[in-house]
C-alpha cells in the first residue's frame, strides 16, 4: 500500500470515499438510535428545567455558573479543531493536510451549534434567549453592547456563518460530482447544493480565491470567539477570573483541544469507514507532534496563570487557588494537569510511543482534560467569593449530567449523518486539476 | 440628581439579631423556601448577617456583619447585563428591572458582596400566607434575579406623602424596613446629597469604611467600625 | 420619636380631620376595617400589640387590600378583605421603641399560617394520635361544660389551668375563671417567665418584678448569665440600650464584659467575654464581691448589712474562680475597671437557670448595691408597682405565682418533679392549656404526656395543633393576638405600662376569643365569672383629661417613671453554693446546656418559615438546630460539622447534627432551643431534636423554675449526616474549604 493517498489511482480515490454514502450498516443504525435516545434523554431533562425551574439544576450562590458554561466553553473550544487548524494548514500550504480538512471542519461547524445551544439552557428563563438579539422591536429596545456577552453572542454567531461557508465552500466540487450518478432524492440533494458548478477555470479560480479568503478570516474570527469566551470571565472581578492572559491562554487551550477531537474523528471514521489508506500514521503523526506541542503552550499558561497568583500570594486569589489545588477542587486540579500535561508529553514524546494507539489514548486524556480544566476555572472561582461567609460548593444534578451527555449524542449523530451525505474527505482535492498546475 | 440614597450600619450598634432580615422578608415579598430547597441552596435574604469567628477559645471574637446590595455607585453588576434589567437610576439605586431579566446569573458573578439571589423557582405561599403580601411589591417569577431595593416602594410612598402634604422630604422620611426595626438603631437611611443628612455625617465619622472599597465599587453603604 | 412613625401614629390617632384623599388613615378611633373603606394602594396603621414574649411590645399593623378565597357553598369565591401586611414597633412605646425583634416582625406569619386551627374540632382517635374532626362551638363548649361541671361538683381541685408567662387581660381572665370554678390558681408553664430573676429581686430588694437595667447610661457592664440581646426578658428594650450604651453619648463608649457559659450573642458582642463552668455564677460573683471590697472599690459597703459583708469576706476569689475556671488575673484586671468606672453596672440573670441561679441573682444585686448604682442613672432601677387596683394586684399576682410549697432545703437533695406542675398533674382530671405547651417545654421525665393522657379532659385554646394539642379531646381555638382585644403589661418596665390592642380586622377563621369561651362555660356550668377588657386594666392607670380612648388610639399607657426609691436593705446573707447537676460525672461528662434562642425563643417561633430560614446566629445552620460542640470535644469524638451525634443523659437521648463551634466552652453542649416538635404545623413537626425532652426533671427549688443547665450527658457520634443546611457558610474553614 503506498503511504499517501495521493499516490492511489483516482478512480479508486473516488469510489472508496463515495462508497460510504450509499451503504447502511445495521451497526450505523445502532449507533444512530443510541445517540437518539441519549440525546431525547437530554431533552427531557431540559424539558423539566424549564417547567420547574433552574433550581433542579446543582447551581445555587454563589456558583451561578456550573457545567453548563464548562460545557460551553469546552465545544466552543473543540470548534476550533477544525476551521482554525484546517485553515493554518490551508494557508501554509501543507500538503498531508487534504485528508483531514473536512473532517475538522465539520467539527467546528458541530461543536459551535451544540455550544452556542449552552448559554441558552443556561438562561433562567430560556424562552426570552431572543431579548439578546439586536433586532428592530417595538419598544424600542436595545441589548447592552457592554456585556461581554453580547461581545459573545455576536462572535459566536459570525463565526457560526464564517465556518458553515468555509465548510461549503470545498464541498461544491465533490456535490457536483456526486449529482451525477446517484439516486433521484440524493441527485436533487447535491444538484441544489452545488449551486450548478461545472467546473470551469473561472469556477475553480474564483473557489480558490474564496477559499483563501475565508481561510484569512475565519482564523482572525476563530482567534477573537474563544478571547471573547475568555473575557466573561476575564472581564469580571471575580478572583482568580480577572486575568489578562485569559484570552490567550483559552485560545491555546481550544486548539488543544480542537487537534485532540480530530484525532478522535479521524481514527473513528478511520477504522469505521475503512478509509486506513488515506487516513495514515503520517498524517497521525503529524498531528500527534502539534497536539504535543499545544500541550506545551498549554502547559506554559497554566504555570504563568497559577505561578503569578501564588506568588503574589494576595488572599482572595489565594482562597481561590487553595480551592483549586490543595482543597476540595484539587483533584480535578491534578487530574487535570496529569491528563493535559503528563499523558500527552510521554505518550507524544516519545517517539516509539507516538502510534495511532498512542495518539488516540493522548487525545481522549486531552480532550477529558480540557474540559475539567474549563471546570476548575469556572466553579472554584465562584465557590470562593471576597466576601467568604458566602462561600459554597458545587455539584451538578442528574439534569445537568443528562444534559451534557446529550450534547456528546448529539455530536456523535450529526457527525454520522454527515458523514453519509457527504464524503468525509474531499475527493475532488486529490484529482490533478488545471489550478494545481499553475 | 435630587436624592442620592445611601445607608450607614454601626457595627458598633449592631448586636446581630436579626430582626433587619425578617423586616425584609415582611416587607418585599421574599420567597420562603422548603427544608428541601433550603438544603440546595435556595434561601434567598437581601439582607444577610455574615458571622465570623476570629481566634480560638477562650480569646475568640465573633464579628456579625450585615451584608445587603451596596447600591455601588460604579456597580460591577451593571455593565455585564446584556438585557439593561439591572442599571442604575437617578437616585442612585441599582434598579432591578425583573420583567427584562432574562437569568443570565452574569451580575450575581460579577458582585463582589454576593447579595444577588436567583429564583430558582416560582415561588410558593400555602394559602393564606400570601395575605400578608406587600401590594407595592412585585412577586418576582422563576427564572430572575432580584437584590435588595433600598425599599424603593417606601422611597416611593415618601415622596408621595409629602408632596400631598406640600412639603419637601425630610431626613428620616424614608425609612426602609430594615432600618425601620433595627432594635439596636445601627441602620441609619438617608440622602448623601444632604449634608446635614444623618446618613452624610455618619458617613464622615472616623469609624465608617465602606466594604472591599479596594475594588473601586463606590459602594453607598458605610460600615461604622466597632470602638 | 423618628418623623416618619410620628406621623403614621399620627394618621391613626388624629380624628378625621385630613379628608379622604391624603393617602392617610383617618379613623378616629381603631376598629373593625369594613370592606368598602379598604382602598386598593391604600395604607392604613392601627396600634397593636405582640404576644409572642412577656417583653410586651406596642405595635402598629400596616392594612392593605387583600384577596382570600373562601369556599362558598363548594364555589370558590374571592373575598376582598382588610389583611394586615407588616408589623412594626410602635413608637409611642419606651420600651419597643418603634422597633421589634425577629419573632415580633414575623408573628403575621402565624396569623396568615396556611395550618391554623380554622375552628373547634374534637378528639376523633387516641389521644395523643392527633386526630382531629370538626364540631360546632355549641357542642364543643356543651361538652366541655358538662364534664367541668361534672368535676367541679366532685372535686374542684380536679381542674388544672396551664397557662403562659404573659401578664395581662388573658392572664387575668383565667385567673377569674379559676377563681369562679373553686379551682387552683392557674399554673404558669413557661421556660421563659424569668422566675429566678423574680424571687432574687424580692429577696435582695424586696421588689416585685423584673429590675431594670439602665444599660444606656451605664459606662461599665459587667452582664452574668443573661443573654439580654438574645432570648431573654426583653431583647427589643435591651438592643436599643446597648445600641445607645455603645454610641449613643458623644464620649463615652460603654465597656461590656459578659461572663456566661455560652457564646451568646450577647457574649459576642461584648469587649470581653469570660466563659464561666456551667453553674459558678454565685461563685464568680462572690469572687467579685470580696475583690471590689479588698480593693477599697466598693463605694457603698454601708448598704449592705453585716452579714452580707461578711459572707462577701470569707470567700477565697482564687478558690472561687479555679471553680469558674477563669484566670485570676484576667478577672481582677475586669473588676478595677469595674470598680473605677463612673457608672458601673452588674446585669445578671439566668437564660438557662441552675440551682443556683437564685443565688447568683442575689448576689448580682448585693454587688450593684456595693457599687452604689442602684436607683442611680446607669444602674439598677426598681420595676413598676402595682397599682392600688384589685385588678392589677390579680394581674401582677398572676404573673408571679409563687410555688405551693419549697420542697427542698437550698441545698438539699433534689424533688424528681416540679411541684406546681407535677402536683397539680397529678390528680387532675380537666386540663386547661392556654399560651403553653407542656409536652414540649417539660422534660419527658417530668410525666406530663402521661398526666394529659390520664385526665378525662384535657382543652387546649391555641391556635395551633402543638405537641400539647395533640393530647387533648378538644381546640378551642382562639383568635390570633392581631384578632384580639388584649392587654399586656410589659415584662421589663421601670413604668407602670399597659400595651393594648382593641380589633381592627376580622377574624379569619371559626375561632372565639378565650375570653369569651372562658365566659360561655362559665355560664352553662352556673359559675360566678367577671370578664376582664383592656379598659379595666387601663382604669385605674388614666390621669386626669386622658381617657380610655385616647389610650386605645395610642396603643397603650406608658405613665412617667415613678422617682427612684432606695429599696429596703437586704437581709438575706448570700449563699455561693455550688449547682447541683444530675448524672454522674464519670458516666456523663458533659454540661447540657439547651437555651432559649431569639428566634425560636421556648420553641414557640418553630412553626414560621420566616424564622425557620433565619440563620441561627450561631451556626448560621437553617431549618434545622444543631448541638454545638467544642472543638477539642469533637476532634476527640471525631464529629466534624454535620455528622449526626446521640447525646444521652439518664433521662433520654436525642440524635442531631454536631456544629462544632469554635466558642463553645470545652466540657459544654449546648443546644438551641425549637426543633422537635412532635406537631406544630408542616414547617415544624417531626423534625430535629427536643433538648428538653432528656433533661433531668430538675426544678429551682424556690421558684419552681426548669433547671435548664442541670442536665449531664454523653455523646457519641452516631454517624451519617441528615437535615444539616447551613445559610451562610461561615469562614471557609468551617466547610473545609482550606486545606492547609
Ligand atoms: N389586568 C389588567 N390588564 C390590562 C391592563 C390593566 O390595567 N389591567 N391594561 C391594558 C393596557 S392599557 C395595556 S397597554 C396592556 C399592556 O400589556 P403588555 O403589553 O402585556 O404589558 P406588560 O404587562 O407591561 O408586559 C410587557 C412584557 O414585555 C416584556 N419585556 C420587558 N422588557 C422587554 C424587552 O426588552 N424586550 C422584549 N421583547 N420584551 C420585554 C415583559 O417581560 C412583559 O412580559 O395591558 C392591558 N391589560
Ligand atoms: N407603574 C406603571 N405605570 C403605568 C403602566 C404600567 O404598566 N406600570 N402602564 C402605562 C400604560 S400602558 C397606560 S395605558 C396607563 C394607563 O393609565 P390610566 O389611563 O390612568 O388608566 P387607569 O389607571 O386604568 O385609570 C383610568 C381611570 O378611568 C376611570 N374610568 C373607568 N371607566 C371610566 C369611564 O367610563 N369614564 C370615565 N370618565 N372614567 C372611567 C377609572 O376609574 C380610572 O380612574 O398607565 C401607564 N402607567
Ligand atoms: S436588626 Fe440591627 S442590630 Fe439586629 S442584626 Fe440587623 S442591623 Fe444588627
Ligand atoms: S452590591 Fe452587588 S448588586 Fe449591589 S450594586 Fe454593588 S455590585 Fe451591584
Ligand atoms: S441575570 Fe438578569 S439582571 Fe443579571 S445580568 Fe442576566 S439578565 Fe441581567
Ligand atoms: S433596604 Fe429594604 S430591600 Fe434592602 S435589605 Fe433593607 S429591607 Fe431589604
Ligand atoms: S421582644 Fe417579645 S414582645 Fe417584643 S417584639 Fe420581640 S417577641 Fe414581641
Amino acid at each position: 500500500m503506498p503511504s499517501a493517498p495521493e499516490l492511489l489511482p483516482y478512480q479508486r480515490i473516488r469510489e472508496d470515499l463515495f462508497r460510504p454514502l450509499s451503504r447502511v450498516s445495521g451497526r450505523y443504525l445502532l449507533a444512530t438510535l443510541i445517540a437518539f435516545i441519549v440525546g431525547a434523554g437530554g431533552l427531557a431533562a431540559w424539558g423539566l428545567q424549564l417547567r420547574r425551574g433552574m433550581g433542579v439544576t446543582g447551581l445555587q450562590r454563589p456558583v451561578f455558573w456550573g457545567i453548563y458554561i464548562v460545557d460551553f466553553v469546552f465545544w466552543i473550544g473543540i470548534s476550533h479543531a477544525g476551521t482554525l487548524i484546517s485553515a493554518i494548514l490551508r494557508l501554509t500550504g501543507a500538503a498531508w493536510r487534504k485528508p483531514v480538512t473536512r473532517a475538522a471542519e465539520a467539527i467546528t461547524v458541530f461543536a459551535l451549534m451544540i455550544g452556542g445551544m449552552f448559554p441558552i439552557i443556561h438562561l433562567g428563563r430560556a424562552w426570552l434567549f431572543y431579548w439578546l438579539l439586536p433586532y428592530p422591536n417595538s419598544r424600542l429596545l436595545w441589548p447592552n453592547f457592554r456585556s461581554p456577552l453580547l461581545w459573545d453572542l455576536t462572535a459566536i454567531v459570525t463565526y457560526v456563518t464564517g465556518s458553515i461557508i468555509y465548510l461549503y465552500l470545498p464541498l461544491i466540487p465533490d456535490l457536483a460530482q456526486l449529482a451525477e450518478h446517484n439516486t433521484p432524492w440524493r441527485k436533487r440533494l447535491y444538484r441544489t447544493l452545488s449551486l450548478g458548478w461545472t467546473g470551469s477555470d473561472r469556477e475553480w479560480h474564483a473557489l480558490e480565491r474564496a477559499m483563501k479568503l475565508m481561510a484569512c478570516i475565519i482564523l482572525a474570527v476563530a482567534v477573537s470567539v474563544h478571547t471573547v469566551v475568555a473575557w466573561d470571565f476575564a472581564m469580571a472581578l471575580a478572583p482568580m477570573w480577572h486575568s489578562t492572559i485569559f484570552g490567550p491562554y483559552f485560545v491555546t487551550g481550544a486548539i488543544f483541544s480542537g487537534i485532540a477531537a480530530l484525532v478522535l474523528a479521524m481514527v473513528i471514521i478511520r477504522k469505521v469507514l475503512g478509509l486506513e489508506a488515506y487516513l495514515t500514521r503520517h498524517h497521525f503523526d503529524r498531528l500527534a507532534k502539534l497536539l504535543l506541542l499545544m500541550s506545551l503552550l498549554w502547559f506554559y499558561f497554566t504555570i504563568a496563570e497559577n505561578l503569578t497568583v501564588w506568588y503574589g500570594n494576595e488572599p482572595k486569589e489565594m482562597a481561590v487557588f487553595g480551592a483549586r489545588t490543595r482543597a476540595h477542587y484539587a483533584p480535578y486540579f491534578w487530574i487535570m494537569m496529569f491528563l493535559n500535561f503528563v499523558v500527552p508529553f510521554v505518550l507524544l514524546g516519545i517517539r516509539r510511543l507516538r502510534t495511532i494507539t498512542g495518539a488516540t489514548v493522548a487525545s481522549v486524556s486531552v480532550l477529558v482534560g480540557m474540559w475539567l480544566e474549563r471546570f476548575v476555572i469556572v466553579v472554584p472561582t465562584l465557590a470562593n467569593p471576597r466576601l467568604p461567609a458566602a462561600s459554597s460548593f458545587y455539584t451538578p444534578t442528574w439534569v445537568e449530567a443528562a444534559i451534557t451527555a446529550a450534547t456528546f449524542a448529539a455530536m456523535a449523530m450529526l457527525y454520522m449523518i454527515f458523514a453519509k451525505l457527504f464524503p468525509i474527505i474531499a475527493v475532488w482535492e486529490f484529482k490533478p486539476h488545471p489550478q494545481e498546475e499553475e | 440628581m435630587e436624592h442620592r440614597w445611601g445607608m450607614a450600619i454601626d457595627l458598633d450598634r449592631c448586636t446581630g439579631c436579626e430582626a433587619c432580615v425578617v423586616a425584609c422578608h415582611a416587607e418585599n415579598n421574599l420567597p420562603i423556601s422548603t427544608p428541601e430547597q433550603a438544603a440546595q441552596g435556595r434561601t434567598t435574604h437581601w439582607i444577610r448577617i455574615d458571622r465570623y469567628y476570629e481566634g480560638e477559645f477562650p480569646d475568640i471574637k465573633v464579628r456579625y456583619m450585615p451584608v445587603l446590595c451596596q447600591h455601588c455607585d460604579n456597580a460591577p453588576c451593571e455593565p455585564v447585563c446584556p438585557t439593561y434589567a439591572t442599571y442604575h437610576n437617578q437616585e442612585g439605586l441599582n434598579v432591578q428591572v425583573y420583567n427584562r431579566c432574562v437569568g443570565t446569573f452574569y451580575c450575581a458573578n460579577n458582585c463582589p458582596y454576593t447579595v444577588r439571589y436567583f429564583n430558582w423557582f416560582a415561588p410558593e405561599w400555602p394559602e393564606p400566607l400570601a395575605l400578608q403580601h406587600n401590594p407595592d411589591v412585585a412577586v418576582r417569577p422563576a427564572g430572575v434575579m432580584e437584590k435588595c431595593t433600598f425599599c424603593i416602594q417606601r422611597i416611593k410612598r415618601a415622596k408621595q406623602d409629602s408632596a400631598a402634604e406640600a412639603r419637601p422630604l425630610a431626613d428620616g422620611d424614608v425609612q426602609p424596613a430594615c432600618v425601620q426595626s433595627c432594635p439596636a438603631e445601627a441602620m441609619v437611611f438617608g440622602d448623601l446629597n444632604d449634608p446635614a443628612s444623618k446618613v452624610s455625617r455618619l458617613a464622615q465619622d472616623g469609624r465608617a469604611t465602606r466594604l472591599l472599597e479596594e475594588l473601586g465599587t463606590k459602594p453607598k453603604v458605610f460600615y461604622l467600625r466597632k470602638g | 420619636m423618628d418623623r416618619r412613625n410620628f406621623f403614621k401614629i399620627l394618621s391613626v390617632t388624629s380624628a378625621g380631620a385630613l379628608g379622604g384623599c391624603g393617602g392617610k388613615a383617618d379613623r378616629a378611633i381603631p376598629l373593625l376595617v369594613p370592606e368598602h373603606e379598604i382602598v386598593p394602594g391604600e395604607e392604613q396603621w392601627h396600634p397593636a400589640v405582640c404576644a409572642e414574649c412577656g417583653a410586651g411590645c406596642a405595635t402598629v399593623v400596616r392594612i392593605m387590600e387583600g384577596v382570600r378565597v373562601v369556599d362558598r357553598n363548594g364555589e370558590a369565591v374571592r373575598e376582598r378583605i382588610a389583611a394586615i401586611k407588616k408589623i412594626e414597633g410602635n413608637p409611642l412605646d419606651p420600651i419597643s421603641g418603634g422597633r421589634l425583634c425577629a419573632r415580633g416582625q414575623a408573628s403575621v406569619q402565624s396569623l396568615y399560617h396556611p395550618d391554623r386551627l380554622r375552628g373547634p374540632m374534637k378528639r376523633t382517635g387516641q389521644r395523643g394520635q392527633a386526630a382531629f374532626a370538626a364540631i360546632s362551638w355549641a357542642d364543643a363548649i356543651g361538652q366541655a361544660a358538662e364534664m367541668l361541671a361534672k368535676v367541679r361538683a366532685a372535686d374542684p381541685a380536679r381542674i388544672v389551668f396551664l397557662g403562659g408567662a404573659q401578664a395581662g387581660t388573658r392572664s387575668l381572665a383565667i385567673q377569674r375563671f379559676t377563681e369562679a370554678l373553686g379551682a387552683p390558681a392557674p399554673v404558669v408553664c413557661s421556660l421563659a417567665d424569668h422566675a429566678v430573676e423574680h424571687k432574687a429581686a424580692e429577696i435582695a430588694f424586696g421588689w416585685k418584678g423584673l429590675p431594670v437595667y439602665d444599660l444606656a447610661h451605664a459606662h461599665y457592664t459587667l452582664g452574668v448569665g443573661a443573654d439580654f440581646l438574645g432570648g431573654w426578658a426583653s431583647p427589643v428594650y435591651y438592643a436599643r440600650q446597648f445600641g445607645d450604651f455603645r454610641q449613643g453619648r458623644r464620649q463615652i463608649r460603654g465597656q461590656l464584659v459578659q461572663a456566661e457559659s455560652r457564646l451568646s450573642i450577647t457574649a459576642a458582642a461584648a469587649d470581653r467575654w469570660l466563659p464561666l463552668r456551667p453553674g459558678s455564677e454565685p461563685q464568680f460573683l462572690a469572687a467579685v464581691g470580696r475583690m471590689l471590697l479588698d480593693a477599697g472599690l466598693a463605694r457603698k459597703p454601708e448598704a449592705l448589712p453585716k452579714a452580707v459583708v461578711q459572707a462577701f469576706q470569707a470567700a477565697d476569689p482564687a478558690a472561687l474562680l479555679a471553680t469558674c475556671g477563669l484566670e485570676e488575673k484576667r478577672v481582677r484586671q475586669i473588676v478595677k475597671e469595674l470598680g473605677e468606672s463612673e457608672a458601673p453596672l452588674v446585669l445578671a440573670g439566668a437564660s438557662v437557670p441552675h440551682t443556683n441561679s437564685v443565688d447568683a441573682v442575689v448576689t448580682s444585686h448585693y454587688v450593684n448595691l456595693m457599687l452604689g448604682n442602684v436607683g442611680k442613672p446607669g444602674g439598677v432601677h426598681a420595676p413598676a408597682e402595682a397599682s392600688e387596683d384589685p385588678g392589677n394586684r390579680a394581674l401582677l399576682a398572676s404573673k408571679k405565682q409563687p410555688p405551693t410549697q419549697p420542697s427542698r432545703d437550698r441545698e438539699g437533695a433534689v424533688v424528681p418533679a416540679d411541684p406546681r406542675l407535677s402536683q397539680s398533674l397529678a390528680h387532675a382530671q380537666v386540663v386547661l392549656i392556654d399560651g403553653a405547651n407542656p409536652v414540649y417545654t417539660m422534660p419527658h421525665s417530668a410525666g406530663v404526656t402521661d398526666a394529659q393522657a390520664r385526665a378525662e379532659l384535657v382543652i387546649a385554646f391555641g391556635s395551633f395543633l402543638d405537641d400539647s394539642a395533640a393530647w387533648a379531646d378538644l381546640l378551642l381555638p382562639d383568635h390570633h393576638a392581631l384578632e384580639s382585644e388584649m392587654a399586656l403589661v410589659p415584662a421589663v418596665s421601670e413604668r407602670q405600662a399597659v400595651a393594648i390592642s382593641t380589633p381592627f380586622v376580622e377574624p379569619l377563621y371559626d375561632t372565639r376569643a378565650v375570653e369569651t369561651t372562658l365566659a360561655e362555660l362559665a355560664r352553662k356550668i352556673g359559675a360566678e365569672y367577671q370578664g376582664v377588657t383592656p379598659k379595666d386594666i387601663v382604669q385605674p392607670l388614666l390621669t386626669e383629661g386622658v381617657s380610655y380612648e385616647d389610650v386605645a388610639r395610642e396603643g397603650g399607657i406608658w405613665l412617667e417613671p415613678p422617682p427612684p426609691t432606695s429599696p429596703r436593705p437586704p437581709t438575706v446573707a448570700p449563699s455561693f453554693a455550688a449547682a447541683h447537676f444530675e448524672g454522674d460525672a464519670a458516666q456523663y461528662p458533659f454540661h447540657f446546656q439547651p437555651y432559649p434562642s431569639l428566634q425560636f425563643h421556648d420553641g414557640r417561633g418553630a412553626n414560621l418559615p420566616w424564622l425557620q430560614e433565619l440563620p441561627d446566629p450561631a451556626s448560621s445552620s437553617i431549618w434545622g438546630l444543631p448541638v454545638e460542640i467544642d472543638p477539642k470535644t469533637a476532634a476527640a469524638l471525631r464529629i466534624g460539622n454535620g455528622d449526626v451525634v446521640r447525646v444521652e443523659s439518664p433521662y433520654g437521648s436525642l440524635e442531631a447534627p454536631a456544629y462544632v463551634h469554635p466558642g463553645a466552652v470545652p466540657g459544654v453542649v449546648s443546644m438551641a432551643i425549637g426543633d422537635g416538635h412532635s406537631h406544630y404545623s408542616r414547617y415544624a413537626s417531626g423534625r430535629g431534636a427536643n433538648p428538653l425532652a432528656i433533661l433531668a426533671p430538675v426544678w429551682e427549688s424556690s421558684t419552681g423554675a426548669l433547671v435548664l443547665g442541670a442536665t449531664r450527658v454523653r455523646l457519641a457520634r452516631a454517624g451519617g449526616r441528615r437535615g444539616w443546611t447551613q445559610f451562610s457558610t461561615g469562614d471557609r474553614q468551617e466547610r473545609g474549604f482550606d486545606g492547609r
